[in-house]
């Protein structure tokens, strides 16, 4: 029968271990990929869901990573200037982008694009906000 | 880190097995924390000492010379 370990050296080793296992199925991952691309092409190693997997594993990491960059941080930012630079600089690089959409297609084309940029630039911006107020706190 | 869980193991007439049936963690454990091979956290320090009726100071206090040679020799 499979016992619950609560052994806390154990539990430090059994993650110590997950992270090797991490690595060895990251390379494998990465290994599978590269054989993809050189031998079939960009567009099939893209269409294999294991791209999926590191695309999603990769961004999960970069969340991860933001709590301890925060924590990292030696001189103490305001939160609210942090994040209404961010966001300004969002408005600018999604309006960049829907315009240079926009002389190639047209308009809408050209707005949501600008809008999936600017989403995907201010979800990140939030979550860092959120962790330096709660570093605050 | 050097500290004093053995002999206050001893002192208490425990075994190994039983201070780690008490504190909840493998034999091996406590055999590694009484060779200074590994360092436990806050909460098995506290439960060592409720073991064997000893304090935080009594079980892991060390000299801050100590430490340093400790450390230099590691």
């Amino acid at each position: 029968m499979i016992q619950k370990i609560n052994d806390e050296r154990l539990k430090r080793k059994n993650l110590e271990n997950t992270r090797i296992l991490f690595i060895v199925q990251t390379a494998g991952i990465i290994g599978i990929l590269g054989y993809e691309l050189v031998t079939k092409g960009m567009d099939e190693m893209t269409g294999n869901p294991l791209w999926f997997l590191l695309i999603l594993t990769g961004i999960v990491s970069a969340y991860l990573s933001m709590s301890i960059s925060v924590d990292h941080e030696s001189d103490e930012k305001s939160p609210k200037k942090g994040l209404l630079i961010s966001l300004a600089a969002s408005s600018v690089i999604a309006i960049g982008f829907g315009a240079a959409v926009t002389l190639t297609a047209d308009l809408n084309t050209g707005i949501l694009v600008g809008a999936i940029v600017f989403i995907c630039f201010i979800v990140p911006y939030f979550y860092l906000y959120y962790l330096r107020r709660k570093q605050e706190d | 880190m050097k500290n004093n869980v053995k002999i206050a193991r001893v002192q208490m007439d425990m075994t190994q097995a039983q201070l780690a049936e008490q504190t909840g963690v493998t034999r091996q454990t406590i055999s590694l924390i009484e060779k200074g091979k590994y360092n436990p956290t806050l909460k098995l320090c506290l439960a060592i000492c409720d073991a064997v009726h000893k304090s935080l100071d009594e079980l892991f206090w060390i000299d801050k010379e100590e430490r340093t040679d400790d450390t230099k020799n590691k």
